[in-house]
């Protein structure tokens, strides 16, 4: 990377990572009334000290922190005051009637016959009846709808206190041309190979140009041997959400014979107060290998078992 | 050099394990609200904001600050967002100090927090780990903080049991604390005999998970009077790291709380940490790491915090108090800790602490940090 | 006050493309690191603290930063996390050497959108409740934006696809973007629809990159015998998170921040030799030039094409988001800092624009004088 490659290739392979998780967010008072009166088909908006109202309601106003007073039932009419498309979908800025502001939504209508001002009127979905602002599939153009009034918000329901939701993000990690070594190496040969040190003959792992210590470019290539020594170990037996083996298991950084910084894996374990004797640091370990096709990647270990005297 | 700063007005939540009554946003306000009505100010007078959080996983909103920003009225102000995994708010706080150091500000909010009932705590901080290379096999950084602790025990010859007294101090300290959401009294014996999670981490060596905020305003030494006649001024403050896959990292002691320690006592005249300091506050995510911080920070001599929490010095009525507060053993907001420990810390020297006023405080030293055990700070406050 | 003055010292680059594909994270911003220190006579040992810029998000870590330590050169320094565009980290830096804390620092943004989904970056960013679950996010937020300006102004699209041509033929003959073919007017206006009235063109195209950037206190840089380049005012605002709510037609938050950096800079008005701008969009760009005050409202058309703005070609065929604004603050300084042909006259003066979040929410503001 000092000298960096002449020609820019876009389609090497690349390794696939998936972040999943769940979530429960809070929505707080005004939004998560918003979110229960959706199966009422009821717009709920906060209304201000200063008399101004916004829909959907908010906790604080998004001008200036103020909290609001009162919680109101807005109207389904109001005014185009923007608009966008955007993969396909029309999205716009919709300020209902009586609302000193505007919030986005979908608008059911071609682009091109929308101008700003006019009138639009919520449509309700007839498939999301859940506590979702899709429940309001989007708006259409409404051109004689008369101007709603805010309302009070007769017997609003609870807030909702948690929804659930859920977010995955996706990634194509470019192995770049140590990792690629590395992991070619591990699926190849089955042979763990990291660099030296700037100022070492022991291997870093994994391999880097720049040590991370020195700052300077890291030596030549070296294989490493698939035994090593435990530097720092512990004993799992908690299950936590997302982990791939049963517990109980040793969580273990291990040094691998010639090289001098850790590869993380697991050790298989029959019970905690054995292992407590039998796993610890400077327990000699080897790599067990996967009896199927090595796929280039650490898993192709799939576990360090004990060296036996 | 730069300008003087202290710590003006403090203000942290009821830390609760779930608060379904307010959003992200709304948790933040709370805070705000408290730390600026103690520093007798409104938004109108902070000329710039800083908000920390831990990673965005834990809570699924990027840049979580532009959209708390409306909930706290800070719309058009100076806002950045610092984020260190565990020491965030530390993080944050530092470059708040820096904003009023440098004369960017005058007065400076900073604000910490983080909602972890959102989210899926072990998983997310799982994702710290390399994707390539170790993913798989974390478990959040309990079973790598774990392991490191078994080999300290291992070479110095410390039991489970020193942890256990860290546990079960500061656990016995949060009962008083009115901010705490853990609260019961257990002894050394609870901890031991508590279920495995990581060995040798157990169940009461663990903190709990909590929703939480904190905010402090810090002043320039121009301003600070407007608030209060006592500020904690901020001797010295630093945050340092290390790479975290380096042959020579033994963990035995934290190379960067001590390279962040030297460089902050030097600024503050600190020649002699366990004698000067009336009182300490560290974030201890897993009781075993206030054993390091000891030795880090110079309270004792390497290698000898099992003897250290063992004499009772570090108790609330011992010459060198720990945690009085009760530590993140009675909430652990994760992000929000730094700001959490700096309040605790600064409200000592002050006068005016809320759990365990030590008589006559008057040198506060705090301590946090985040990542794999190698993002560490300190800083030392002083009435 | 006395508060010393800091000087940005040299700065270094990788190409910015559209898929670093044979390079990691670690590799763009440890070449950086490495190269930042020609022709200064420092290394890595006189630094005394680094500041990075990156997103968790982009990069599919949690607290990214902690696993680049080694690769950013801050093994056993002081280090910090802006998750936000690296001129915000700049803006760190500045105020930590001001302070007289220290005197060496490295700011260092990078990111490598072609690794993740750059939509759910966006989406990731507006609030879950109301705005998420209807779709909106960066593109959507920036076609409102356009649409508005256009309507009102009277701004044709040809007018918006001659000024995209000329960053993009800029940002060519400036040699640090992959550029496959430039697109000219009619390339830009013919591109596919990335929010209406937007084509793709129009919106800053997203990179993979890194800079560093040294700032140093001013004896350091006047030892190191260039003509420094001194960072003379700072500013920042940040903009209600609803999208709906801010001013029409306006970027408050840049018109804020230029007003602290200049009021910092003790300059009356925003003119500078050399402007550097982030614009999300090329509406973005337009709207940012008219916030630092450089035209007035719905004007911004007729200043772009001035050869002092965005000569390098600007954000919107280079964007490595995080990193955007700290290009263009080490575009910048070069321009202020490259000694010129006889003659002719030396820049002395520049506006550096940095900005981030859904439609461009916050907004940060740069003076570099020499």
């Amino acid at each position: 990377m000092f000298y960096a490659p002449e020609t820019a290739p876009i389609d090497l392979p690349t390794f696939k990572s998936t972040i999943s998780l769940p979530y429960t967010l809070t929505p707080g008072k005004s939004a998560g009334t918003f979110l229960a009166e959706m199966p009422n088909r009821r717009i709920v908006g906060t209304r201000f000290a200063d008399g101004a109202v916004i829909a959907p309601g908010q906790d604080f106003s998004p001008v200036d922190g103020e909290e609001p007073v009162a919680l109101v039932q807005a109207p389904e009419t109001g005014e185009l005051t923007a608009f966008t498309r955007t993969g396909g979908v029309v999205l716009g800025l919709v300020r209902l009637d009586g609302c000193r502001n505007a919030f986005v939504h979908k608008i059911l209508a071609d682009i091109y016959t929308l101008a700003v001002g006019q009138r639009v009127a919520a449509r309700w979905s007839t498939s999301e009846q859940g506590t979702s602002i899709t429940a309001i599939e989007g708006f259409v153009p409404a051109p004689d709808a008369p101007v709603g009034n805010v309302l009070p918000l007769d017997t609003p329901a609870e807030p909702l206190g948690v929804i659930n939701y859920a977010m995955a993000l996706h990634y194509d990690h470019a192995y770049g041309p140590y990792y690629g070594r590395m992991f070619d190496e591990i699926r190849q040969n089955g042979v763990v190979m990291g660099v030296r040190g700037s100022n070492a003959d022991e291997a870093l792992l994994p391999p880097r140009e720049i040590d991370d210590i020195t700052h300077k470019r890291t030596g030549t290539w070296k294989a490493c041997a698939d035994t090593g020594t435990i530097r720092a170990c512990s004993l799992i037996n908690m299950e936590v959400y997302g982990q791939t083996r049963p517990v109980p298991y040793a969580y273990a950084e291990i040094v691998l014979d010639g090289a001098s910084t850790k590869m993380i894996h697991i050790i298989e374990i029959d019970d905690l107060e054995t292992a407590k004797q039998t796993i610890k640091p400077g327990t000699r370990v080897r790599a067990v290998w996967t009896q199927g096709e090595r796929k280039g990647a650490v898993s192709d270990i799939e576990r360090f078992e004990v060296i036996g005297e | 050099m730069g300008r003087e700063v202290g710590i003006v007005g403090v203000g942290q939540t009821h830390h609760a394990r779930r608060r379904t009554d307010v959003s992200q946003a709304g948790l933040v306000r709370e805070a705000v609200d408290r730390a600026l009505a103690d520093a007798n100010l409104s938004m109108d007078d902070i000329d710039t904001v800083v908000i920390a959080t831990g990673p965005v996983l834990f809570a699924a909103v990027n840049q979580p600050e532009k959209w708390v920003v409306d909930a706290i009225g800070a719309q058009g102000k100076s806002v950045v967002r610092l984020t260190s995994g565990g020491g965030a708010g530390f993080a944050g706080a530092l470059a708040g100090y820096y904003q009023v150091a440098g004369g960017y500000s005058d007065r400076t909010l900073v604000v910490a927090y983080d909602k972890l009932s959102e989210g899926q705590l072990q998983y997310s901080i799982s994702t710290l780990y390399d994707p390539f290379w170790g993913r798989e096999f974390a478990v959040g950084i309990m079973g790598f903080s774990a392991a490191y602790w078994r080999a300290r025990m291992d070479v110095l010859g410390h039991t489970e049991e020193a942890a256990a007294m860290v546990a079960a101090k500061n656990r016995n300290n949060a009962l008083k604390n009115p901010y705490a959401h853990q609260k019961k009294a257990v002894t050394v014996e609870d901890v031991l005999a508590s279920k495995p999670l990581c060995w040798p981490i157990k169940l009461l060596d663990v903190p709990p998970i909590s929703d939480g905020a904190a905010a402090i305003v810090l002043a320039s030494d121009k301003v600070a009077h407007h608030s209060t006649t006592r500020p904690a001024w901020i001797r010295g403050m630093a945050y340092c790291c290390e790479a975290d896959n380096a042959p020579e990292r033994s963990l035995m002691l934290s190379e960067p709380l001590a390279i962040a320690s030297r460089q902050v006592y030097r600024a503050a005249g600190i020649t002699n940490p366990r004698r000067q300091f009336d009182v300490v506050e560290v974030q201890e995510p897993y009781s075993c790491f206030e054993l390091n911080y000891y030795e880090s920070l110079g309270l004792c001599p390497p290698g000898q915090a099992a003897d250290l929490v063992a004499s009772g010095a570090t108790q609330v009525d011992g010459d060198i108090p720990v945690n009085p507060s009760g530590g993140c053993m009675g909430a652990n907001p994760i992000g929000a800790v730094g700001v959490i420990r700096l309040i605790e810390a600064a409200t000592q020297v002050m006068g005016r602490n809320e759990t365990h006023q030590i008589k006559d405080a008057k040198l506060a030293l705090v301590q946090s940090g985040g990542g794999w055990a190698n993002l560490r700070g300190c800083a030392v406050l002083s009435a | 006050m006395g508060l010393s003055k800091v000087a940005v010292l040299a700065s270094a680059q990788t190409e910015l493309r559209p898929a670093w594909r044979d390079a990691q994270h670690i590799d763009l911003i440890s070449s950086v690191v490495a190269n930042v220190f020609k022709g200064t006579g420092l290394t890595l040992d006189d630094v005394d603290f680094v500041i990075d810029s990156g997103s968790d998000v982009l990069d599919g870590r949690s607290i990214s930063n902690c696993g680049f330590l080694g690769a950013l050169g801050a093994h056993h320094k002081e280090e910090a996390r802006v998750e936000e565009d690296g001129l915000w980290g700049a803006l760190y830096g500045v105020n930590k050497i001001r302070s007289g804390a220290s005197s060496i620092g490295l700011i260092v943004a990078y990111s490598k959108p072609s690794e993740s989904d750059i939509d759910l970056y966006w989406s990731a960013m507006v609030e879950p409740f109301y705005q998420r679950p209807v779709g909106f996010g960066q593109k959507a937020a920036l076609g409102i934006q356009a649409q508005r300006y256009l309507a009102a102004h009277g701004i044709t699209d040809e007018a918006l696809a001659a000024i995209v041509a000329k960053r993009w033929a800029d940002a060519a003959a400036n040699g640090k973007v992959a550029i496959d073919t430039l697109p000219d007017a009619a390339a830009v206006l013919a591109g596919d629809e990335a929010a209406w009235p937007l084509t793709d063109l129009m919106i800053s195209r997203p990179l993979d990159g890194a800079v560093a950037v040294l700032i140093c206190n001013e004896d350091v840089a006047r030892r190191t015998g260039r003509p420094p380049v001194f960072i003379t005012g700072m500013g920042t605002s940040l903009e209600t998170h609803n999208f709906a709510d801010r001013s029409i037609n306006r970027l408050d938050s840049v018109a804020a921040a230029t007003r602290m950096a200049l009021g910092k800079a003790g300059w009356d008005k925003a003119a500078a030799e050399v402007v550097e701008t982030s614009g999300s969009s090329v509406v973005g760009e337009l709207l940012a030039l008219e916030g630092l005050g450089l035209a007035a409202t719905g004007r911004g058309a007729e200043i772009a094409l001035d050869p002092a703005v965005n000569a390098s070609g600007g954000a919107l065929p280079a964007d490595p988001i995080m990193a955007t604004g700290l290009v263009r603050l080490a575009e910048a300084a070069k321009r202020l800092s490259t000694p010129v042909a006889a003659g002719a006259k030396a820049p002395a003066t520049a506006l550096v624009h940095g900005t981030g979040g859904v439609a461009m929410q916050t907004n940060c503001v740069f003076t570099l004088e020499v």
